[in-house]
């Protein structure tokens, strides 16, 4: 029967689709690329698409069906065939192949949708063969009873799958995309499926798509096999960011489920984008009438899913293929369980031939499924669990509940709170990620250059330009003698992919492998390492700071075994003038990120912009950028406002000055995506009310005590008097404020401040 | 008298000097970047030889956390080479801010430049402290 299909609206013409046209999100090119096939005349007609698992190939195939069928005009038939295990044998799948193959040409011929899902005899779908194409049917109706009396099984395999080439020869022109083309190598035969599948399409002009599990496909098509047919390859991961968002926000108006952002994000981020685990926790807060708007409310419908609901289902049913009996899947879920709390998640191939009573045979297609399910890789000798944060929550429960029988309840609450302690994290990784200097770009584009040797050297630049205004400093660069030439770099890597060590992993994005050559020749002695960091903290870094980078940067190059290198230290707010000794001692490169801005802009520039919205008469929010003095903008807003209501211009000022330190707060206490302060000014009769957000988390404080050192001592000093430097601000906001709150928001923390209105003494 | 200005067009620290005793003019909104051209206005006229500084605040409008913090640096390095300081025509709001932040228990605020010049050649051998305690009396 037709599938049901979900749409925002009912103008989507869904044939093989359970998504409309219109809500199917992302996938544009990929999708694009797999209908083009009809159109080309090449013999270069065939693509391979390898998916990972769950990440949507089979409802982008039945989109790609879809088009096709409604693109009557060019009368290329598409047909979408779905490699199944049930089928028992290679013989009685290339029959149903055959069948669907007429049915859905019929059905495209004769313009009946519908007809996909109907169930004719093959007589009865003979006869529904409009005349334009009945010569090749009734031919190959013949050519297959002959071999089907005959009992001939391999002449019978090759002429079901070889049905697109004789409509070729008779001029119907079809696209064939192959869903779980992996499954082809299950279906025993005499025949080797896959090949004879790839020598037929390859002597036709038939478009066609070979679609299935990444790992899976790689291994039954072989490169010799893919190069002879000339297949094109096409990779299918989870949705990128955007897609993720755009999916989300989709789906909570198509359930109207409401969503607010922090909810959005957490989803996007927790679930890699992958569309399987967003939209079952979108459907699942449908059912149960739950508002996903705030973290609490997503992880509770997250857990519920984990618990009993889709996702579930979904990893019991990839369990069950691999280990079909009850018994052998809870010795597996312990098996799997105990090897990811092993070292690195890791276990010997000889520890699960001892645990499991299998031949080796067995074994080895036991972990060959679980590697195609991406549920473990297996390396050598050694299987390593996946460490995938969905699948993780999955196997813990399973272990916890079915092999050591704790009480379900339990499992249940403390998934939903290490979920819930986990959400903040997950965003503020994000976060992190995102107001990251973008080193690696930033180094890729390394290419011999010469730099104004200051940009590299904090105390040169704060020497020459502290105080400077932007067009100072840039004659002031402009004019400098001294000059650094970059390396050319070809290749960057994360820390952590060349030492998986803590130290790293958590500044995954922010310390950066780059592989150059300094000198004029790629020669041994010119080839050069840079190791360079962008350090945690808003402020100055100090000495202890630079001192834990600098063993930590020095340790990864002697345990990689690197050559020459060069320490690139960059501190968003600079370095204390005892960090500086130490850079300078140890030859370190170190930046603040105005350096690094000035460096990038050597090559590239950017703008921003103010919004001021009304949005009541009594009701204003303004959105500025950080920096940029921006903040004045807000402060002058909030003068017109306040004397809307005739505060006294003491209690103006009082408010343009807290204001004005409610936005250097924002700006310097957090990761904020998208560089923005949000405010709202709120006018009673007797009142002003300003609240103050920015997207991002508040800085952590489980960061290493020696890492934060400098922001630690920056904090203790504001608390020492007049010698402390920084830290006023809130304390200015109280003193000038009538009343100050900080509102714990998912997303960090929002500051709203109130200033009643009194007469004039 | 010599008049001297750094910075550019539209944010120009002018300062002038009057005998032994150096004025700068803070312009605008002080933040980091004035507050910073600010301090760097003053160490340059202490490098020369200046022993007594009047930061004129009369084109100052609004003074931020930061720009006070800036202010402190300079109160630092004129303890440093033992000279005197003096701020004028600082506006109200501005006065109880450093007020609060407990700047004036270190730098006497004048009414007027006439006021803080008196101040600033009255007693040369005096520090910041009697200055101070000249402020809290």
């Amino acid at each position: 029967m037709p599938p049901e299909t979900y749409s925002s609206n009912n103008t989507a013409q869904s044939v093989l689709g359970r998504i409309a046209p219109q809500d199917f999100i992302g996938r544009e090119e990929t999708l694009n690329a797999l209908v083009s096939l009809s159109t080309r005349d090449e013999t270069a007609h065939g693509i391979l698409l390898l998916a990972a698992p769950s990440s949507g190939a089979s409802e982008l195939l039945r989109q790609a069906y879809d088009r096709l069928f409604h693109s009557f005009e060019n009368g290329v038939a598409p047909v979408y065939f779905d490699w199944s295990a049930a089928d028992g044998n290679s013989e009685m799948a290339a029959r149903r192949f055959l069948y669907t193959f007429l049915l859905q040409t019929t059905a495209y011929l004769q313009r009946k949708p519908a007809l996909v899902y109907a169930q004719p005899t093959l007589g009865e779908l003979v006869e529904m063969i409009p005349v334009s194409d009945d010569q090749w049917v009734g031919a190959l109706i013949e050519k297959y009873e002959r071999a089907r009396r005959e009992s001939d099984e391999d002449a019978l395999v090759r002429l079901c799958l070889s049905a697109p080439i004789e409509a070729a020869a008779k001029g119907r022109r079809t696209v064939v995309l192959f869903d779980n083309a992996h499954l082809i190598e299950e279906l025993p035969g005499k025949l080797a499926l896959s090949r004879e599948l790839l020598q037929i399409l390859s002597r036709s002009e038939t478009g066609f798509v070979l679609s299935g599990l990444r790992r899976r496909l790689r291994d039954a098509i072989s490169y010799e096999e893919a190069h002879i047919v000339n297949l094109s390859t096409l990779l299918l991961v989870n949705l990128n960011e955007s897609e993720a968002r755009s999916l989300t926000v989709r789906l909570s108006a198509q359930l109207s489920v409401e969503l607010n952002d922090a909810a959005r994000e957490l989803l996007v981020h927790q679930f890699s984008g992958n569309p399987l685990f967003i939209t079952s926790v979108m459907q699942a807060a449908q059912r149960s009438s739950r508002m996903l708007t705030s973290f609490l409310s997503c992880q509770k419908t997250y857990v519920d899913e984990l618990m009993g609901g889709r996702i579930k289902h979904y990893y019991d049913s990839q369990l069950a293929r691999v280990a079909p009996s009850h018994a052998m899947r809870r010795t597996l879920v312990r098996l799997l369980y105990e090897s990811a709390m092993g070292a690195e998640g890791k276990a010997s191939i000889d520890s699960w031939q001892k645990r499991l009573d299998l031949s080796p045979d067995a074994l080895q297609n036991l972990i060959r499924a679980l590697h195609g399910l991406e549920i473990v890789s297996h390396v050598g000798e050694s299987i390593k669990v996946s460490d995938e944060l969905v699948w993780r929550d999955y196997l813990r429960a399973q272990y916890r509940i079915g092999v050591a029988g704790e009480a379900r309840a339990r499992v249940v609450v403390e998934a939903l709170l290490d979920a819930l302690k986990r959400a903040p994290q997950t965003l503020d990784r994000h976060y992190r990620r995102k107001s990251a200097l973008a080193l690696r770009p930033l180094l890729d584009r390394f290419d011999w250059q010469r730099v104004p040797a200051s940009l590299l050297h904090y105390g040169k630049f704060t020497q020459a330009y502290r105080g400077r205004q932007a067009g100072e400093i840039a004659s002031g660069l402009a004019g400098e003698t001294e000059l650094v030439r970059l390396p050319q770099i070809v290749y960057t890597a994360s820390a952590a992919s060349y030492y998986p060590s803590p130290d790293f992993i958590c500044e995954e994005e922010q310390c950066v492998v780059a592989h150059g050559f300094d000198g004029d020749f790629y020669t041994d002695s010119s080839e050069v390492v840079w190791l360079a960091v962008e350090m945690d903290g808003q402020k100055e870094a100090g000495r202890g700071a630079v001192e834990w980078w600098h063993e930590r940067l020095v340790n990864l190059a002697r345990r990689s075994g690197f050559g020459r290198v060069r320490l690139w230290l960059i501190a968003t707010g600079g370095f204390t003038p005892d960090a500086m000794k130490f850079l300078s001692e140890k030859d370190i490169y170190a930046s603040n990120r105005h350096q690094i801005e000035l460096l990038t802009s050597h090559l590239e520039g950017e703008a921003a912009s103010v919004v001021l919205t009304e949005t009541a008469s009594d009701e204003f929010e303004i959105v500025i950028p950080m920096g940029g003095d921006s903040e004045l903008i807000a402060a002058n807003a909030a003068e017109m406002i306040a004397r809307r209501i005739n505060f006294q211009p003491e209690a103006i000022n009082q408010i343009k000055t807290a204001l004005i330190e409610a936005c250097i707060n924002a700006e310097e206490h957090s990761f904020s995506p998208d560089r923005k302060i949000y405010q709202r000014f709120r006018l009673e009769s007797d009142k002003l009310v300003i609240t103050v957000s920015s997207r991002g988390v508040r800085l952590p404080a489980s960061l290493p005590k020696d890492v934060r050192g400098s922001q630690d001592r920056e904090d203790n000093a504001s608390n020492n008097g007049l010698r402390g430097r920084r830290g006023w601000g809130l304390k200015l906001i109280r003193s000038l404020m009538d009343e100050v709150e900080f509102e714990r928001v998912d997303e960090g923390t929002r500051l709203r401040m109130t200033k009643f209105l009194r007469p004039p003494e | 008298m010599e008049i001297t200005e750094s910075g550019v067009k539209g944010e120009v620290i002018c300062s002038r000097v009057e005998g032994s005793v150096a004025i700068i003019y803070a312009q605008g909104y002080l933040n980091k970047i004035s507050g910073e051209q600010t301090e760097r206005e003053c160490r340059n006229r202490l490098e020369d030889g200046y022993r007594a500084l009047v930061l004129n605040f009369s084109d100052t409008q609004i003074v931020n956390s930061i720009g006070v913090s800036i202010l402190l640096g300079v109160i630092d390095a004129v303890e440093e080479t033992n000279s005197r300081l003096c701020f004028c025509n600082v506006n109200n709001h501005t006065a109880q801010l450093f007020d609060m932040l407990g700047l004036t228990r270190h730098v006497y605020l004048a009414p007027t430049e006439e006021a803080a010049l008196a101040w600033s050649s009255k007693d040369q051998t005096a520090g910041v402290a009697a200055a101070a305690a000249a402020t809290a009396n």
